[in-house]
């Protein structure tokens, strides 16, 4: 048996890329609207609805389920900030809140067969980018314009400050996009066994994806949602008391 | 469909409109009308809490005026008794005294009627035992005496028994 029989029904394994949907130039830029941007729309709409239809017709008394998570939902947000940043971010915890549920989503929308946006490393570098301005921010809002630029007199500080930024995008999209390549080529060496086998249905692809797939969605996603608020919570919390 | 790893000016765009979108929402829609109802429920909590310390306070208030009127009840009582035993002291020796008096009068009148009596009696003495001393002279001396004789010596004989006596 050669090596190419192996790969019977499937030739080659490509992991790609966002799809990209169509595209225009706009002021002389070339804009792709994405399979990305067209998923993380679909996650903002749903989170929408599901935020319109948990804080429907609250009352002061609560009588419906959907009331108590909406409120489960908001303290536990205000405690987690108030715990990480300190009592005077409490306005944090909106920002917080839909970062982690855009990653999160994002992440998990590869349960239902579409691609993480999070495996997009544009996603994760333009949220980088925003707790990147914001940690900013909060610096020169606490040592002032001349005191946060005389902090770049040591030019590794340059580095340290822009390796923020970059490290925390390719954390979170090196983690979700390796677990997607992992899963594709998994599948891909499953069917490939079936083929081997003469099954010309892939039987081998029920069970281990779904067990890996608990590890590299949920869990993996979850963290790295988790790790990527942690962190810009901690940057813009110790901005001030790093004096 | 672009590179694996790749970075798409579109998307960077797209996706920072996405989360400030996302932030707008849960901010006006989750957290703020979650804060409403957390405050309201906060209010009600603590207006039902000053109402109970308003009615505490009332409660107290109220306990203490009534005390002060059961004080002030039992002082009032105590007096009455009081004046009422002092005025039936003062009763009792009134009656004691007028009883006294009238029992004094009494035995004055007694004694002044004792001492008429005894005058009247005395008078009818007089009157008799003259007439009986005439009586006695005439059968004795068996003679003429004149008139003024006789009234001499009657009272002689009256003053005699009168000093006798």
């Amino acid at each position: 048996m050669k090596v190419s029989d192996f790969f019977q029904g499937v030739k080659e394994v490509q992991v790609g890329g966002p799809k990209i949907a169509c595209s225009f130039k706009l002021f002389g830029i070339n804009i792709n609207i994405t399979e990305t941007i067209i998923i993380s729309w679909g996650i903002v709409i749903a989170l929408t609805l599901l935020v319109l239809f948990l804080t429907h017709n609250m009352k002061k008394k609560p009588v419906k389920k959907r009331q108590v998570i909406a409120e489960f939902l908001v303290e536990t947000v205000d405690k987690l900030v108030k715990d990480t940043m300190g009592k005077r971010y409490k306005s944090f915890g909106p920002y917080i809140a839909a970062l982690f549920a855009s990653s999160i989503f994002g992440s998990l929308v590869s349960l239902i067969g579409l691609r993480s946006t999070t495996a997009d490393y544009s996603t994760t570098l333009s949220w980088a980018l925003m707790s990147f301005i914001m940690i900013e921010a909060a610096k020169i809002k606490a040592d002032g314009v001349g005191g946060y630029l005389k902090s770049f007199i040591n030019p590794l500080n340059i580095v340290s400050e822009i390796s923020t930024p970059v490290s925390m995008s390719f954390r979170h999209f090196g983690n979700v996009a390796g677990g997607m390549i992992i899963t594709t080529l998994i599948y891909f060496a499953l069917t490939g066994l079936s083929t081997a086998l003469y099954c010309d249905i892939p039987i081998f692809t029920i069970g281990l994806p779904a067990v890996l797939s608990l590890y590299f969605d949920l869990f993996s996603g979850f963290m790295q949602a988790f790790i990527f608020i942690m962190l810009t919570m901690i940057y813009i919390a110790s901005a001030k008391t790093e004096e | 469909m672009l590179e694996f790893l790749s970075i798409d000016i579109g998307t960077i765009i797209f996706t920072i409109c996405n989360l400030l979108i996302l932030v707008w929402v849960f901010k006006h829609f989750l957290f703020g009308r979650v804060y409403k109802i957390l405050d309201e429920r906060q209010n009600d909590v603590s207006e039902t809490y000053a109402k109970a310390d308003e009615a505490m306070e009332h409660a107290k208030s109220l306990e203490s005026e009534y005390t002060g009127l059961m004080e002030g009840a039992k002082e009032e009582s105590a007096e009455m008794i009081k004046a009422a035993s002092k005025k039936a002291q003062q009763r009792s020796d009134e009656i004691i005294s007028d009883a006294k008096n009238e029992a004094s009068a009494i035995l004055a009148k007694a004694g002044e009627d004792v001492e008429r009596e005894k005058k009247r009696a005395q008078n009818e003495l007089r009157g008799e035992i003259s007439e009986l001393a005439v009586l006695v002279a005439q059968q004795v001396v068996e003679k003429e005496i004149t008139e003024a004789d006789h009234e001499r010596f009657i009272n002689d004989f009256i003053e005699n028994v009168g000093d006798l006596k």
